[in-house]
């Protein structure tokens, strides 16, 4: 009492402000509040990413100074909650309480998880409850710690969360009888203030603004939420709703199609312009069809419409329809219809939700009746996973398979929930070439048991396959007919952003018709015209057009890299018994082999973030075990496959000036330094340099990750897989910068499984195979061996193989056609 | 990367229903609550060790030895300080120390033995999906469970992304082992950083991906393995609610229980 009264004897200019705190005192609210998260799929999402990233970061990363050791450490995971709470509200106290719950999974679960999910709760709760609402002292605004009052108010938060969080935590603990109060709560109450003070704000800062550009706050995603429930204003709304035009279920006819797209226009809410544009097309059973074009042309967002996530979960403008099996997609909400539509997407790992392969299987089981699932559910798994060809244990952790066999994982639990229709959305992108072959083969077995498979695809890998092929051009239908019509017109593939045969261009303009599209097809045309290939000498001269592969016996001075006898193996697990590679000074070098065969391992002993366990690799004459990582780093860098792996930075001149200052660059140089390494990747300084990184498209941030490594000015490149996931457009860009960073004096490591990318570029190929150098030389060389490729599940491109009927290997279009005899055979200029 | 403590084998506790196991280990845990006396954990603590060599996942105590005997020792070093007593130890009366704080400070480490190693038996003989499958099947709501399932899945995931972020960071001359303690944290920044936004920018994929498999918060969801207790489950379940029975009727007069003085 004497606490409540003491409230009277405040200043009077108080009472207005306290009583708004008072009255903001509504526990039934804040109940239905915290219940109503678990009624929207994107907020269980959020709690579950929340939960994860707190777990994540909570077991590696570690500040180094222990408050009790080995038990209560400053942990920059301590930060997460408070962070999260300001971002995301009610589903970060969720998040934050199983995410402590899950790191006790690693060891400490017991009765003290309950008291500790209860505090973690509060620690993600209280923040966002009381931003805002601390009468005088609220600034009002968004929770970016930009002034003294928002700094002191983010301060008094950070009190009181840590201490409730401590309180409960260590008044439980003591209850157990575990550890005395005084000794945890004050532990966890300064790691939790400590981290929350210095690593939230700065947090907060970058955050904060894309969370909001991406609709992640708690009211964006509560009104969206909102719309999509029954009753409210939009989503599954009556006036969306379409006609059948077919009764549901029961037989249907084989000639009647089962995907029905008809005059389907989309506009993305915000969007300016519509995405698509009156597409109309069907597919029936038994058929495969490849939607094709260049990026953002719309594929994407027709194979959302498949399935209803557009415009059911991706909110926008749409006009048409698409019918599955004579029911528009826009009737049922996105769930009701896995049944009916299967969907694998380009990103498969999102589709991951179990720890086991049978979870993987059982969980879109349990959404389905029981009539449908069967009494027989471990055959019904075994059945489905052999339809896929995955013969792997069920207790096996999906994570642990290869990236082909987790794809196929994800299609063998979309499959069993029987549906007549699949979706597969640039399923090949990430996928090396034996895992690509392994799912063709699945989806042509599924075709013959009368599935109809739309398959979205911006490559020709896949074309020979198809049984129709739909081109988008600028959200327009611009092309749809046989695979082999489309093959057989370079010309026009070309002006549909996608990228021909590059055997069929060779043949191009010297009046052959119709033009080959296989190897068989162009040898026989080559008969038919008498053509034999007798490349002259300056093109097989490859020292003279290339530069000569680095030799111990050479003139080229000493190698810029030497590795000498290198072991290395991760967790017992052999990678490299005795390798040895020497790289001269200015090379084009393309590391090649399957997955799994050591390259990445290769790339990463290169810059010295691992370290041999015997032998040595020097760097321009460093040895990696004795140099630090940021001496080195001005060596040689290296840039990784997903640009997002580094991105953190407010504008596009920080994160270029990253490197640069970590090495300890001078503010006054630094300028130039991104300025250089800027138009070295071709991008404008004025025009990019305020940018937000993650506002930029892949193949953007892509460039700005080379351009920050090139911000340290290394002699030596290595580039990661650097095209995966980007479009023909974008794949030849990244390329001809590469190319052009060496022709300036760069020596380029290309790890790669791009046996085209080699064949054009590289002057140089390293053939890797289970942890051993099996092939090094010039790209002809190594490809002149087919048998060895092969042994590295690798093929040798269209054009080598066309070349070597006549005893040479070509490597390029280019080369093609400069080969061509008799005399007389004047390619046109394309 | 997978940090799961689940060790597959075919033995018979493996063998038993998930709701047997989580009773047993809540039994087990009540059990060495009930106990403040270091003999009578003792006979708790030796049951636990049966239990998980019975399971063969002793290898996960030794895996995780560090932490436990650092636990074990924080406990029995500091409860001293804090418990009253009459027998003070001769060189460390000073401090306030006593005989009685020594035996309550073993006591509440070997409490701790007990439970850290109740909650790795149970980890280790159960995969996470059966623990979510369990704890609804004894009342957690379905979404709870599977928000939890799929957080532990995606922690494996974001800590592969993890080890890329540093990866990439640290060859960018990004070097968090050196400098003031601000100065470190703060380091911090170029990890946390691109690992949120990684996480964050999938949400509505993942959303999307979820919903298109048939999940959805509302949609009514059936265990498929609506597993019936056997003879086997019942015994074990009696065994340890007796065991829980005998221990609590102990407590009640006054065995194995210490008089605690704070």
């Amino acid at each position: 009492m004497a606490g409540f009264s003491s409230w009277f004897r405040l200043p009077r200019r108080f009472h207005p402000e306290m009583a708004q705190v008072f009255s903001m005192w509504k526990p039934h609210r804040w109940l239905a509040e915290l219940q109503n998260v678990w009624a929207d799929t994107r907020s269980i999402v959020i709690i579950a990413q929340i939960a994860a990233i707190y777990a994540a970061i909570l077991i590696p990363f570690k500040a180094g100074v222990p408050i009790i050791p080995g038990f209560v450490e400053l942990r920059p995971a301590n930060a997460i909650p408070i962070v999260a709470s300001l971002l995301f509200g009610p589903p970060a106290a969720w998040g934050a309480a199983i995410g402590n719950v899950i790191g006790d999974c690693f060891g400490t679960l017991g009765p003290a998880s309950f008291f500790g999910f209860w505090g973690n709760f509060f620690f993600g709760y209280v923040p966002y409850r009381l931003w805002g609402r601390m009468g005088w002292l609220s600034s009002g605004t968004s929770p970016v710690v930009g002034s003294f009052r928002q700094g002191l108010e983010y301060a008094l938060i950070c009190v009181v969360a840590s201490a409730t969080c401590a309180g409960i935590i260590g008044l439980g603990v003591e209850w157990l009888g575990l550890l005395p109060f005084a000794v945890l709560a004050p532990a966890i109450f300064l790691n939790n203030i400590v981290m929350g003070i210095f690593l939230g704000p700065p947090l907060l800062k970058f955050l904060y603004p894309r969370v909001k550009r991406w609709g992640l706050g708690f009211v964006e995603i509560q009104s969206v939420a909102h719309e999509r429930m029954p009753g409210g204003s939009g989503g599954l709304n009556p006036s969306l709703s379409v006609p059948a035009g077919h009764p549901d279920g029961g037989e249907r006819e084989s000639h009647l199609p089962l995907v029905e797209c008809s005059g389907l226009s989309f506009q993305y809410a915000g969007g300016s312009v519509p995405v698509l544009k009156d597409v109309t097309f069907s597919i029936y059973p038994g058929e495969v069809v490849l939607l094709m074009g260049r990026s953002g042309t719309g594929k994407s967002t027709v194979s959302y419409a498949c399935n209803g996530i557009v415009p059911h979960l991706v909110p926008g403008r749409l006009s048409g329809v698409v019918r599955i099996a004579g029911r528009p997609t826009v009737n049922d909400p996105v769930w009701l219809q896995a049944g009916r539509v299967g969907m694998v997407f380009q990103d498969f790992d999102a589709q991951l939700v179990a720890t086991t392969v049978e979870g993987e299987i059982r969980h879109p089981l349990e959404y389905r009746p029981l009539s449908q699932v069967g009494v027989d559910l471990l055959g019904s798994i075994q059945r489905v996973l052999r339809r896929v060809g995955l013969e792997v244990s069920l207790d096996r952790d999906p994570i642990t398979l290869s990236g082909g066999q987790r794809q196929r994982l994800v299609l063998a639990s979309v499959l069993a929930q029987s549906p007549s229709v699949l979706v597969l959305d640039e399923p090949g992108s990430d996928l090396d070439p034996q895992g690509s072959s392994r799912l063709r083969d699945v989806v042509l077995a599924l075709r013959e048991e009368g599935m109809a498979v739309l398959w979205t695809a911006q490559h020709h890998d896949e074309m020979a396959y198809a049984d129709r092929i739909v081109v988008l051009d600028d959200g327009r239908m611009a092309w749809t007919g046989k695979p082999e019509e489309l093959l057989r017109q370079p010309r026009m593939m070309r002006d549909l952003g996608l990228r021909p045969l590059p055997l069929t261009e060779c043949f191009e303009g010297i009046g052959v018709d119709p033009l080959p599209i296989s190897v068989e097809e162009a040898w026989v045309r080559a008969d038919r015209m008498q053509v034999v290939l007798d490349p002259p000498p300056s093109v097989m001269n490859d020292e003279v057009r290339l530069g000569k592969p680095y030799s111990p016996t050479s003139e080229q001075g000493p190698p810029i890299i030497q590795m000498a006898q290198v072991c290395f193996d991760y967790e017992n697990h052999p990678v490299f018994g005795n390798l040895c590679l020497d790289v001269g000074s200015g090379e084009f070098l393309a590391v090649v082999g399957a997955n799994g065969s050591g390259k990445s391992t290769l790339s990463r002993l290169l810059n010295g973030l691992l370290l041999p366990m015997a032998g040595r690799v020097l760097i321009d004459g460093l040895n990696t075990r004795e140099t630090p990582i940021n001496t080195l780093a001005t060596h040689v860098g290296l840039v990784f496959q997903n640009p997002d792996h580094q991105i953190f930075a407010e504008t596009v001149w920080e994160e270029v000036a990253f490197s640069a200052r970590n090495i300890g660059i001078g503010e006054s140089e630094i300028d130039d330094r991104v300025r250089d390494a800027l138009a070295a990747v071709g991008m404008s300084y004025e025009q990019y340099r305020d940018l937000d990184p993650f506002s930029l498209r892949k193949g953007e941030r892509q460039r700005i990750a080379v351009a920050s490594v090139l911000a340290t000015r290394p002699g030596v490149l290595i580039f990661d897989e650097p095209t995966t996931g980007l479009d023909v457009v974008e794949t030849r860009r990244m390329l001809e910068m590469i190319r052009r960073l060496n022709q300036a004096g760069h020596t380029v490591v290309m790890i790669t499984h791009s046996m085209r990318l080699v064949a054009e570029y590289a002057t140089r190929c390293v053939l890797m195979n289970a942890g051993c150098i099996v092939g090094d030389g010039h790209p002809r060389e190594v490809f002149s061996n087919p048998s060895l490729l092969a042994s590295a599940a690798l093929d040798v491109p269209d054009v080598s193989r066309f070349s070597q009927r006549w005893g040479v290997t070509l490597l390029s279009i280019d080369e093609v056609r400069a080969s061509f005899s008799p005399n007389g055979m004047c390619p046109e200029s394309k | 990367m997978n940090f799961s403590l689940y060790v597959p084998r075919q033995t018979w506790i493996h063998g038993l229903d998930g709701r047997t196991k989580f009773l047993s280990a809540v039994g087990l845990s009540l059990m060495a609550l009930g106990f403040s006396h270091p003999l009578y954990l003792s006979g708790v603590l030796g049951l636990v060790l049966m239990g998980m060599m019975a399971s063969g996942v002793q290898a996960n105590i030794r895996k995780m030895w560090v932490l436990t005997a650092l636990l074990f020792c924080y406990s029995v070093a500091l409860w001293p300080f804090f418990v009253k007593g009459k027998t003070p130890i001769p060189w460390l009366g000073v401090l306030g120390v006593t005989q009685e704080g020594v035996i309550v400070g073993l006591a509440m480490g070997m409490r701790l033995l007990i439970l850290i190693w109740v909650g790795v038996w149970l980890l280790s003989t159960m995969t996470i999906e059966s623990l979510s499958v369990t704890l609804q099947q004894l009342g957690l709501p379905g979404r709870v469970g599977f928000a939890f399932s799929l957080a532990f899945r995606w922690v494996a995931i974001l800590l592969g992304a993890g080890v890329g972020v540093v990866h990439a960071q640290r060859s960018r001359g990004l070097d968090v082992e050196t400098g003031g303690i601000v100065s470190r944290i703060r380091k911090y920044l170029p990890l946390v950083v691109p690992l949120m936004g990684h996480a964050l920018r999938q949400t509505n994929l993942l959303a999307m991906a979820l919903e298109s498999k048939g999940f959805h918060p509302l949609a009514e969801r059936q265990v498929l393995s609506p597993a019936r207790l056997r003879l086997s489950d019942y015994l074990v379940i009696g065994t340890i609610g007796c065991l829980v029975g005998v221990v609590w009727w102990l407590r009640r007069q006054g065995l194995g229980v210490l008089e605690i003085h704070f």
